[in-house]
């Protein structure tokens, strides 16, 4: 049987994806079904003076309207609210600042339609129930609310910042190595600079839906998640039931990005409302809504200074965080736990920093941690090359480091300088002269900058069950997700490539809480995980079957001791070069079919941590254990241009080299990693959600004026993927790399616009306006 | 959306006579209309759907004019060979709008008749808009984000910002819309179609309830065919234009005889630059007199919170395609 790992293999959904014939949440509609809308508030802080639900009532196919004082189940459901689920998950366990999943699965403390407080424009404030989605959605829209409004920004003030959690929560949020006033004080080059990202939004082209059925006190709730067992784990809990009467079912989704990580307050209220009508609600959140029902990625303010002697060397490091959270949570995206992961420095100083403004809360997007601190750092460290009269690469060379410069751990691999050698070949870097300004091509200014992209390998507890037949099929059954980037494909390869099956013959079903339990998919850990128990079941299979053919009177392997056979490529093979086909040896047992649970636990999870993820929570043993740090790396370049006459930036090309220990499958690798160097692309030059500040509400609330980039933004991506072995993050050797790509793209393509045009922009998005009347 | 009537009439007789006895708004591909009905912006009590008029498709390039009928796609006219060949503005400024998709389903009567992009018109969570409520105020003027919005033909009431394109080709070379309505035939200069926002920002055209527009005219001269739109804008596709300019111009050999220059993006209506144009008439169009030009159409440009850069951006774009419709009188592309 061929060896499936390490090739390019096409995703199994994809025929059913291109015909239509996959399930998605919203396409599901039980018996009876009816159809809900929400009706947000317009305004960002005050009270609900009143509310004339007559009109929306009155609407022909209108059946019901909630308000916060109909809402039926309010007791069981309060509190219960998130719109920036587990803040605090992705933070290592022994540090967390805010509870987590496991304690509470929305991690936020306020809940919509509680009373007549509003506390964020876009907050729910009646839900419709109607035979037809356009009554619902026309019921909606004739609510009128009259407000008693108060004063609100939806900026954050930085100057008004704080540091996350309190007291021993806020351990690990501080960190201070050597001393940075000495560091700063005998330096060749200073660089102090602060950097600024804006409000962006997932904007999933699958919109967000919930469909709940209750029946008796059993609820079934199809819902787009990224994350199923937390999904159910938290409305258990709100509805006071067990989790064995709630089944949570999200086999495709089209987009996530972080958006669909968790409890979120249209679930919980469609939920209510099918309750109460008694019958199955769906509800379809609109485009515009999307912006304010869930999470997004928080405004924030790097600031760096960066010290390093004549030969480049850094001597002081120091990076605040400032980014923007609700009123009522603390969203902490911990960037400065990966900046102080990058280069060898003596004197560091990171603070971990929040400001406060009045929206639903943030989330995790994309690269949560690692956009807006990647931007700002190594924006910072092209500014100090600069200075420095360095090539940007050199630098980051001679700051390169096999151990964590603070945890004081070696990396488990790291490959930042080849990643560098690769990309800048294929590239061709060496052809790019310093000067700013230097090349031209007619009316173009052209410019090449480059920045190092890394993302922490999270490891969490999964398990997964294996069923293989002797006639030749396995099915592969776990709580993991395919958010669209190859999940199904990739735990179907593993499978194969162990058991000696051809990929199409092991069917894999996930997108249930049922199923044995793995990870969130967030953090880019599934295939490292999830994927590391399904090698897990595969082994035992192996094992179990080699110890019933080696105990029967006949066969290849008869009488061999089992503890000498090893399962290779789908063969049983004995030490004396006997050996049988898993699925022959298989066949011939008495049952014909086996059924295992594989497990994966890395020796750095603690109890702790696997009861965490075990409960829907985020129990990662990563990027930092005792022993090792783990981090996958990257390199990217890029070529802007910037163009004379409309100041238009354009990017003809953009290169990347990545190490990521095993890569399972080259095409959905591929796929992931060119798809986070787009959005790369689309957070330099494009993505920014627009603020209205006397209103305190986004703006550009749909997908024509926040612009994504399409096509036509998109030309030369090239992805080149490095061999690197790695026998420490987990057995399979394999760091995720769904996030990988995104960072470090927005910083070079700013270097690369300072190379061309001379100017340094430290905001994001940058936008022609930022070069009129300088490039 | 507000349940609605639909006609489908089969010649412009019935549709006038349907639009008058519906009060319902005309539908063409619907890109615009259906659009604001979705998001509770109109709330029309019937549609009255014109693409069933046969006599409103097609266009031909003929001796000294060129016809497009109200029904014809923008899509459709973007390929056209002939036409790009002989009026590269008309075509240009049509295959840089929108995405291929509305290009398919949207129609050039429609297209001119497009409403602006303003964020506080198109939702109603804003109570102050006088162009959606008249006499409600405006939100954009009251503290809000205008990067977006009109730096010429903006009033106190309104600076919603006129967002099409094919519109700013059509002013400058002085295109005329045809029309029948209850009141008969009409024949418009395109330049008189747009009203200024004034006091009624809810006011946008000339045009009478229940006037449909067939077809649109333009006359062809020389500068059509060395003509150019250059637009400039954030993403490469599929974006409003930041600034935008049509040009067009003739040369005698380095004099300019004729010259054609209208502003996108920036103006509350279709905007021509006629002083920009007159300090180029009779004079050598080089880099120097095409960036002053650009500078003169924006003299008198009114800066609002956010918006100095359209200034400077405008400019720039008039004069670099200013550059292009040179080289392409005297041959080139
Ligand atoms: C996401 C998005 C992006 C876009 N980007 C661009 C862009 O970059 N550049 C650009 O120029 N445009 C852009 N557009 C606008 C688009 O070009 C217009 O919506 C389209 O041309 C309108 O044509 P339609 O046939 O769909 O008009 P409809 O929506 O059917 O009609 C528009 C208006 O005109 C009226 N009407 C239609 N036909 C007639 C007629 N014959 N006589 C009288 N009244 C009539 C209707 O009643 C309605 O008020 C964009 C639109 C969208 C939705
Ligand atoms: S600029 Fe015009 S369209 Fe925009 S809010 Fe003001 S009045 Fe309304």
């Amino acid at each position: 049987m061929a060896q499936t790992i390490n090739t390019a293999v096409t995703r199994t959904d994809a025929p059913r994806k291109v015909t239509g014939t996959a399930t998605y949440a919203a396409d599901v509609m039980p018996a009876g079904m009816l159809h809900g809308a929400l009706a947000t508030s317009s305004v960002a802080v005050g009270t609900l003076t009143g509310m004339d639900i007559s009109k929306a009532k009155a609407e022909p196919g209108v059946l019901a309207v909630f308000t916060h004082d109909t809402l039926p189940d309010y007791k069981s459901v309060k509190g219960f609210y998130s719109g920036g689920p587990g803040s605090a998950s992705f933070w290592p366990m022994d540090t967390a600042p805010v509870r987590s999943y496991a304690d509470n699965p929305s991690s936020a403390s306020y809940w919509p339609m509680e009373d007549v407080r509003i506390r964020y424009a876009g907050q729910p404030i009646a839900y419709v129930v109607a035979q037809s989605a356009a009554a619902a959605r026309r019921g909606a829209q004739l609510i009128e609310a009259t407000y008693d409004v108060s004063e609100s920004h939806i900026a954050m003030d930085p100057e008004q910042s704080f540091v996350v959690g309190a007291g021993e929560d806020s351990k690990g949020m501080v960190v201070t190595k050597g001393d940075l006033a000495r560091g700063l004080s005998s330096v060749a080059q200073i660089v102090e600079a602060e950097y600024i990202t804006p409000f962006q939004h997932h904007n999933p082209l699958e919109m967000f839906s919930a469909t709940a059925e209750w029946r008796g006190d059993r609820l079934t709730v199809w819902m787009p998640s990224q994350s199923v067992r937390t999904l159910r784990a938290g409305i258990a809990q709100a509805y006071g039931l067990a989790e064995t009467s709630v089944r949570v079912i999200s086999p495709f989704v089209g987009g996530a990005f972080g958006s669909k990580a968790g409890v979120t307050p249209y679930a919980m209220l469609t939920i209510a409302a099918a309750k109460a009508v008694g019958a199955p609600v769906r509800l379809i959140v609109t485009r515009p809504q999307m912006y304010t029902v869930a999470t997004f990625r928080p405004e924030s303010v790097q600031r760096f200074r960066l010290g390093a002697d004549a030969a480049g060397r850094l001597t002081a490091f120091e990076h605040i965080e400032i980014a923007q959270t609700s009123q009522f949570d603390q969203v902490v995206n911990a960037g400065t736990h990966i900046t102080r992961a990058m280069y060898a420095c003596p004197n560091i100083h990171t603070e971990q920093r929040l400001s406060r403004s009045d929206t639903n809360s943030g989330g995790f997007m994309r690269a949560p941690n690692e956009m807006q601190t990647f931007f700002g750092l190594e924006s910072a460290m092209d500014e100090l090359a600069i200075k420095l009269g360095m090539d940007p690469v050199a630098l980051r060379r001679v700051n390169d480091t096999d151990r964590h410069p603070v945890e004081d751990v070696p990396f488990s691999s790291r490959s930042l300088m080849q990643s560098y050698a690769a990309v800048a070949d294929s590239f061709g870097w060496a052809d790019r002269t310093p000067e700013v300004g230097s090349m031209t091509d007619g009316d173009w200014l052209v410019g090449y900058g480059c920045a190092t992209a890394t993302y922490p390998t999270n490891i969490l507890a999964s398990n997964a069950r294996v069923r293989m037949q002797g006639t030749g099929q396995a099915y592969i059954e776990l709580a993991a997700h395919d958010v669209g980037t190859g999940t199904y494909t990739i735990m179907a390869q593993i499978a194969a490539a162990r058991l000696g099956l051809p990929v199409g013959a092991c069917d894999v079903v996930m997108g249930e809480a049922d199923l044995p339990v793995a990870p969130i998919s967030g953090g880019s850990t599934t295939a490292a995980s999830a994927g590391s128990a399904v090698h897990d079941a595969c082994l035992k299979i192996g094992r179990q079957i080699a110890a019933q053919v080696s105990a029967m009177s006949e066969g290849p392997l008869s009488g061999v001791d089992p503890a000498g056979i090893t399962l290779e490529n789908g063969v049983l093979k004995a030490p004396d070069g006997r050996s049988q086909p898993l699925v022959e040896a298989l066949a011939s047992t008495p049952a014909g079919e086996i059924e295992v649970i594989g497990e994966f636990r890395h020796k750095a999870m603690t109890d702790k941590m696997i009861m965490t993820t075990f409960k829907g929570g985020y129990g990662s043993a990563g990027p930092v254990t005792p022993e090792m740090a783990m981090f996958a790396f990257g390199a990217e370049m890029v070529e802007v241009r910037v163009h004379r006459w409309t100041h238009e930036i354009r990017v003809p090309r953009l290169h990347g080299a990545f190490a990521a220990g095993t890569i399972l499958n080259r095409k959905t690798a591929h796929s992931q990693l060119m798809g986070g160097m787009i959005w790369g692309i689309g957070s330099a030059l494009h993505e920014v959600t627009e603020i209205d500040k006397p209103r305190a509400r986004f703006l550009n609330t749909n997908i024509a004026e926040y612009l994504l980039s399409v096509n036509a933004d998109v030309r030369e991506i090239r992805v080149e993927m490095l061999e690197e072995r790695d026998d420490y993050v987990n057995p399979l050797g394999v760091k995720g790399i769904g996030e990988l790509g995104i960072v470090g793209t927005a910083a070079a393509i700013a270097n690369a616009v300072h190379h061309a045009t001379g100017t340094r922009l430290r905001r994001l998005p940058i936008r022609m306006s930022d070069l009129v009347g300088k490039a | 959306m507000r349940n609605f009537a639909y006609y489908s009439p089969k010649n412009l007789a019935d549709a006038i006579a349907a639009i008058r006895d519906s009060g319902g708004d005309i539908l063409a591909g619907g890109t615009t209309v259906v659009d604001l009905m979705k998001i509770g912006v109109r709330e029309p009590s019937a549609l009255v759907d014109i693409t069933g008029l046969a006599e409103l498709e097609g266009h031909e390039i003929g001796a000294d004019r060129i016809r497009f009928g109200a029904l014809a796609r923008m899509g459709h006219l973007a390929d056209d060979k002939y036409l790009v060949a002989a009026a590269p503005v008309l075509t240009e400024s049509l295959w840089k709008a929108a995405s291929p998709q509305l290009r398919n389903v949207a129609r050039l009567g429609g297209n001119i008749l497009q409403r602006t992009r303003c964020p506080y018109f198109r939702d109603t969570a804003y109570a102050q808009c006088n162009k959606r409520s008249p006499g409600s105020g405006c939100a954009a003027l009251d503290g809000g984000e205008t990067s977006h919005h009109a730096i010429f033909g903006g009033s106190s009431a309104c600076v919603a910002m006129y967002p099409g394109d094919w519109a700013q080709a059509l002013i400058a070379f002085d295109a005329e819309i045809h029309t029948q309505g209850p009141g008969g035939r009409r024949r418009i200069p395109f330049a008189d179609l747009h009203v200024l926002p004034g006091d009624t920002p809810e006011v946008e055209t000339i045009l009478q309830r229940g006037e449909i527009v067939t077809e649109i005219t333009v006359p062809i001269v020389p500068a059509l065919k060395a003509s150019h739109y250059l637009k400039a804008r954030d993403r490469e596709s599929y974006a409003f234009a930041s600034a935008s300019a049509a040009v067009g111009v003739e040369l005698d050999g380095d004099a300019v005889r004729d010259v054609r220059i209208a502003l996108g993006g920036v103006a509350a209506t279709p905007w021509r630059a006629r002083a920009a144009e007159e300090s180029l008439k009779g004079k050598p169009l080089t880099e120097e007199s095409a960036r002053a030009a650009g500078r003169i159409a924006f003299a008198d440009a009114r800066e609002l919170e956010g918006s100095a850069y359209k200034i400077k951006l405008g400019a720039d774009v008039v004069a670099g395609a200013l550059m292009t419709a040179k080289s392409r009188a005297n041959g080139g592309k």
